[in-house]
C-alpha cells in the first residue's frame, strides 16, 4: 500500500480542513513547497496535492503553488481541485503533474470525464467524496443523490482505473478511517482504490491495508506529528 | 557538460531537474554538434514509439544517438530512450524499427486480467548483474514505472535488472558507455537520484 502525504492548499499556503470546511482551517506551512521536500525526505514514494481553492472556483487557482512543489520533489504527484476541462488537465501536465484527479466534475459532468479518460486514461484518477453513502460536490458542501458504490462503477465503466474514497465525516477529525466503507468500495470495484480521511494512527494504517486498498492518504495527523511519515511508510509496506 | 537530446518527446525538464538536483548542470540540446561535444548524453522520452524515431529522424538525430553509443560516449536512456535502442517496437501493432543498436525487442506487456496496462506505479527491480547503476543500493530498488511496452533483450549479458508486473521484462541495461532504464529516475525519490549519481560517478566521470 502506498502512503500519499497530503498538501492542501488555500492561497499559496499549506492548510488542513476539519471535515471540509473551509472555516475551519489550520495554516501549517508558508511554503507548501518545503513541505512537499520534508515528505519526500522521510520516504514519500507519491504527493497528494489539493488546490482547495481550486475546487471551490471550480477552476485551478494555485497552479504556480503547485509548479513550484513539483520542481521542488522528484516524486510524482497527483492533484485535484477545479480540474473541469481538458485545457486544465493539459495545463497540469504541463507543469509535470504525474496523476490528475476528477471529483465534482465526474459527478456534474459525465460527458467531460468520458473524453478525458479516453484521452488520458491511465493519468487520471476519480475522486470520490462520500458523505454517509452520498457522493458530495463542489468542494463537499453540497451532496448529490448517487451512492458513492454507484459512481464508482459508473467511473468504471467509463474507463477509470483509480478512484480516491474520501469519507468527508471522517476527514480532518483524526478519529480512525472508514474502514467498512473502504472495503465495500475495494469489494465492489476493480479498480484501485486509494483510501482517505480519518487516518490518525499507525494502527489506521495497518487497518486499511488489511481492507485491500491500494494506497492511503495521510493529512492531518502527520502535521499534528500524531503520525510519523516514515513510520506509516514502514507499517504500509 | 551532460546533454538531454531534445527531440521533441517529453519529460526534459522533469529529467534536467533531477540533475540539477544533484548539483549538476545538464543542458536540453538538439544540434548535433552541441550534443557531440558534450562530456555525457541523456535520451529521455514519453510518448509511442513510432512517433518519437520520426522525430528522432526527421532531425537527424537518430545516426547522432548511433554515433554517440559508437563512439563510446557515456550514455543514459531513459523509458522511451531505452526503447529505442532496440531492433523495432510492435507499438502501434506491426513492427516499428527501432535504432537497432542492441538485439531485442519491445512488446505490450503481457497481464493477467487483474493487473492493468499501463504499469503506472512503483514497483521493485531485480539486480541480474553488477553495473555502474546499482552500485552500493539497496538489493530490491523501488522504482517508480509508466509504460505500456517493455523490453525483451536478445542479448541477456546486457540486462542489469529485470522488473515483474505480470510478467517479467527487462528494466535496466548497462553494457560499456552504454545505460537505459524503462523506469523513471527523475520520479523514483531519493533511490532515482542515487542512480542518477551512480550514472554521473561510475559512467559520465562527471562527479567524484
Amino acid at each position: 500500500m502506498i502512503i500519499f502525504p497530503a498538501i492542501d492548499i488555500i492561497n499559496g499556503k499549506c492548510v488542513r480542513l476539519t471535515q471540509g470546511k473551509y472555516d475551519e482551517k489550520t495554516i501549517y506551512s508558508d511554503e507548501p513547497w518545503e513541505t512537499a521536500q520534508r515528505w519526500e525526505s522521510k520516504g514519500a514514494k507519491f504527493l497528494h496535492v489539493v488546490d482547495l481553492d481550486g475546487a471551490k472556483q471550480g477552476k485551478p487557482a494555485n497552479t504556480e503553488t503547485i509548479k513550484k512543489i513539483i520542481d521542488a520533489v522528484n516524486i510524482p504527484v497527483q492533484i485535484g481541485g477545479g480540474i473541469r476541462t481538458i485545457e486544465h488537465i493539459k495545463a497540469a501536465f504541463d507543469i509535470g503533474v504525474s496523476r490528475v484527479i476528477l471529483g465534482t466534475s465526474a459527478v456534474n459532468d459525465r460527458p467531460f470525464v468520458e473524453k478525458a479518460l479516453g484521452m488520458y486514461c491511465d493519468r487520471i484518477a476519480i475522486g470520490i467524496d462520500a458523505k454517509n453513502g452520498y457522493a458530495a460536490v463542489s468542494g463537499w458542501e453540497v451532496t448529490s443523490n448517487i451512492s458513492a458504490i454507484q459512481l464508482a462503477a459508473i467511473m468504471q465503466g467509463l474507463g477509470a482505473d483509480t478512484v480516491i474514497y474520501t469519507d468527508i465525516s471522517k476527514d480532518g477529525m483524526l478519529a480512525g478511517p472508514n474502514l467498512d466503507a473502504m472495503k465495500e468500495m475495494v469489494q465492489s470495484t476493480r479498480m484501485n482504490v486509494i483510501a482517505s480521511g480519518g487516518v490518525s494512527c499507525i494502527q489506521d494504517v495497518i487497518n486499511l491495508k488489511q481492507t485491500g486498498v491500494a494506497g492511503a492518504i495521510i493529512g492531518k495527523a502527520l502535521y499534528t506529528g500524531a503520525i510519523e511519515l516514515d513510520k506509516a511508510i514502514k507499517a504500509a509496506e | 557538460m551532460i546533454s538531454i537530446i531534445d527531440y521533441g518527446a517529453g519529460n526534459l525538464k522533469s529529467v534536467q531537474k533531477a540533475f540539477a538536483h544533484i548539483g549538476c548542470d545538464a543542458v536540453v540540446a538538439s544540434q548535433p554538434s552541441r550534443i557531440l561535444s558534450s562530456d555525457a548524453v541523456v535520451l529521455p522520452g514519453v510518448g509511442a514509439f513510432a512517433d518519437a524515431m520520426k522525430a528522432l529522424r526527421d532531425r537527424g538525430l537518430d545516426e547522432i544517438v548511433k554515433q554517440v553509443v559508437y563512439d563510446g560516449m557515456p550514455f543514459l536512456g531513459i523509458c522511451l530512450g531505452l526503447q529505442l535502442l532496440f531492433e523495432y517496437s510492435e507499438e502501434g501493432g506491426g513492427k516499428e524499427k527501432g535504432l537497432g543498436i542492441f538485439k531485442g525487442c519491445i512488446k505490450y506487456i503481457n497481464v493477467p486480467d487483474d493487473l492493468k496496462v499501463p504499469h503506472m506505479g512503483w514497483n521493485c527491480l531485480d539486480i541480474k548483474k553488477e553495473s555502474p547503476l546499482f552500485n552500493n543500493m539497496e538489493e530490491k530498488p523501488f522504482v517508480y514505472f509508466v509504460h505500456s511496452y517493455c523490453l525483451h533483450s536478445e542479448d541477456r549479458n546486457i540486462v542489469a535488472a529485470t522488473c515483474t508486473y505480470g510478467e517479467t521484462f527487462d528494466a535496466a541495461i548497462s553494457e560499456k558507455n552504454v545505460c537505459a532504464v524503462q523506469f523513471h529516475p527523475e520520479k523514483s525519490g531519493q533511490t532515482g537520484i542515487n542512480i542518477l549519481k551512480n550514472w554521473l560517478k561510475n559512467v559520465a566521470g562527471v562527479i567524484k
